[in-house]
């Protein structure tokens, strides 16, 4: 069944837009992440022109981390403090990459450092997520105990100015360590249409020493709440959301996170981060083999300014 | 005085074929709606070739009839990618300003035999003379860019030449059938039809037919352009909305 995409011009597969989200959702919901990285290239591979496939997974995420982000609000693991500073400063960060996303659209660029960009963080994170997670399995395989980082273990971040006291959190840190993460997602979800919960988890868990119990309620609660503010960005500035696109994005994104929670349950936490770190690199590795390899075709084509 | 006769002859030469006939013809749908389930639509285009008002001579073929159908314009960029580095980017880019979103070409032979090459240039009847237009010190640049421009047109299904598309009932009356892709752009369209006979344009019409989003298509278009803000809030309240009505289905 066909369905047009106003704002794409297309028409697309209704099932295959509801099942793409549903596979996305189930991952995300099995790994708790928000699943932009994947279904913004999905996107693009099967022909959704590259701003509308950014700008509306900006929409689709946002329904993604909702579910999740009030379940943890009811256990009281979001920390709306800390919240509140990494949103103020995601939002920032949020013009600017809508902005540097408008200028890079109509260099011609926007494709290479897409690319560039998922292959670089997707790369990075990737490796350093298996890297963890293989070393935590081997040690548990050897029957060593692994030691829990001490939430109150200080380092040099926590050292700098701008103290301010995060009660849920049980922090009294800088905030400066705080609003550069908070700059840092807002910039580059925006530029790749992705929630940044990647990065954010990690950011939290080593950067700041968050306690685990609240560091992914925090992290859902900004994905949420920064995306919002993207996606309307995206609908002033580059006007390229689509409504419908999202929507179809959202039913079956939203039903397959369902399952992926609860598939989740049977995976221990080391197992669930060692095959989301494989997952983050072979999209990584996607990237980088596009940059490389020789194109099919040499030569591409957009429209600038609107019809006339 | 001598000269002025000859002159007249010359022209009255000259308009003798272009009034001895007369093209009637006809677009089936006056305009194509897009609608949520639109997935292309299959258009007809008819004429028959009578003899101009007021001439007693009776008309005979063999005609030839040539349908350009052009949609709105837009100025497109073509680029090129190379290799630098290792990597591969885009490098070389070329606008061409209002350029064609849509040209599909229906005839009734090949354009070769039907006339030469600049009747056919002249009149952007091939779809490479709408890309002959850009002002460049560097023609073979825009040459070599214009080409690879009405390729990726042509793989999109937005350019394209039929020549048999085109086909005459009897000697007078023709029919064409084109099928509007549906990522066919919205917008006014323009149906050129041609009377070619010995290579010589001998009757001409153009005719409009638009392309538009009707319904809620239209409202989601119209909106997000008009609207941007509340557009782009209404998007995060359904996503939100969709969010919880979720967690709630599913007793997370």
């Amino acid at each position: 069944m066909q369905i047009y995409l106003p704002i794409a011009e297309m028409s697309v597969n209704l099932f295959f837009l509801v099942g793409i989200g549903g596979a996305v959702g189930f991952l995300s919901g099995l790994f708790g992440v928000g699943g932009g990285f994947l279904l913004t290239p999905l996107l693009i591979f099967s022909g959704v022109p590259v701003p509308v496939a950014v700008a509306s997974v900006t929409g689709q995420v946002v329904a993604a981390s909702t579910s999740g982000a009030l379940a943890h609000y009811r256990r009281g693991a979001v920390d709306l403090h800390l919240a509140m500073y990494l949103v103020l400063s995601g939002v920032l960060g949020a013009f600017g990459g809508v902005a540097v996303f408008a200028l890079l659209r109509d260099a011609g660029q926007l494709d290479l450092v897409i690319s560039l960009g998922f292959l670089i963080l997707l790369g990075s994170v990737g490796t350093l997520m298996l890297v963890e997670s293989s070393r935590a399995i081997l040690k548990q395989r050897k029957g060593i105990v692994v030691r829990e980082r001490l939430p109150n273990q200080h380092n040099w971040i926590h050292g700098l100015p701008m103290r301010v006291r995060f009660k849920k959190s049980r922090l009294y840190i800088s905030v400066l360590p705080v609003l550069v993460i908070g700059l840092f997602i807002g910039f580059v979800g925006s530029l790749l249409g992705i929630g940044g919960g990647f990065i954010m988890v990690p950011a939290l868990v080593y950067l700041l020493r968050v306690p685990g119990n609240v560091v992914i309620g925090t992290s859902l609660a900004q994905v949420v709440a920064m995306m919002a503010a993207t996606t309307v960005l995206h609908a002033v500035q580059s006007q390229s959301v689509d409504i419908l696109l999202a929507f179809c994005l959202m039913v079956g994104g939203t039903a397959g996170a369902q399952f992926g929670a609860s598939a989740g349950k049977y995976l221990r936490g080391e197992q669930l981060r060692g095959l989301l770190a494989l997952l983050v690199l072979a999209v990584a590795i996607r990237f980088g083999l596009s940059l490389v390899i020789t194109p099919s075709d040499l030569f591409s084509m957009a429209v600038v300014g609107g019809m006339r | 005085m001598k000269r002025l006769v000859l002159l007249l002859l010359f022209v009255a030469g000259l308009l003798a074929p272009a009034q001895a006939a007369r093209l009637i013809s006809q677009v089936s749908n006056d305009s194509v709606e897009i609608t949520s389930s639109f997935d292309g639509e299959r258009m007809n285009f008819f004429g028959t070739i009578v003899p101009d008002v007021g001439s007693a001579e009776a008309i005979t073929g063999p005609f030839q009839v040539v349908v350009v159908v052009l949609g709105p314009t837009q100025n497109r960029i073509a680029r090129q990618m190379t290799n630098n580095f290792g990597i591969w980017s885009n490098t070389g880019q070329l606008e061409f300003k209002n350029f064609p979103s849509y040209f599909h070409v229906l005839s009734s032979g090949r354009l070769s035999e039907i006339t030469d090459i600049t009747t056919l240039t002249t009149n952007y009847i091939l779809p490479e003379s709408h890309t002959l237009v850009v002002n460049t010190d560097d023609w073979w640049r825009s040459a070599v860019y214009g080409q690879q421009l009405v390729r990726l047109m042509t793989e999109q299904g937005l350019f394209g030449v039929q020549e048999n598309g085109v086909n005459f009932l009897s000697d007078t009356f023709y029919s064409a059938r084109l099928t509007l892709p549906s990522n066919a752009p919205p917008g006014p369209y323009i149906a050129l039809t041609y009377v070619f006979k010995h290579g010589a344009i001998i009757a001409r019409r153009s005719e409009g037919f638009a392309v538009r989003k009707i319904g809620f298509e239209r409202f989601l278009a119209l909106s997000s352009t008009q609207q941007p803000l509340l557009y782009g809030l209404v998007c995060v309240l359904l996503a939100l909305v969709t969010g919880w009505f979720g967690g709630v289905l599913f007793k997370r």
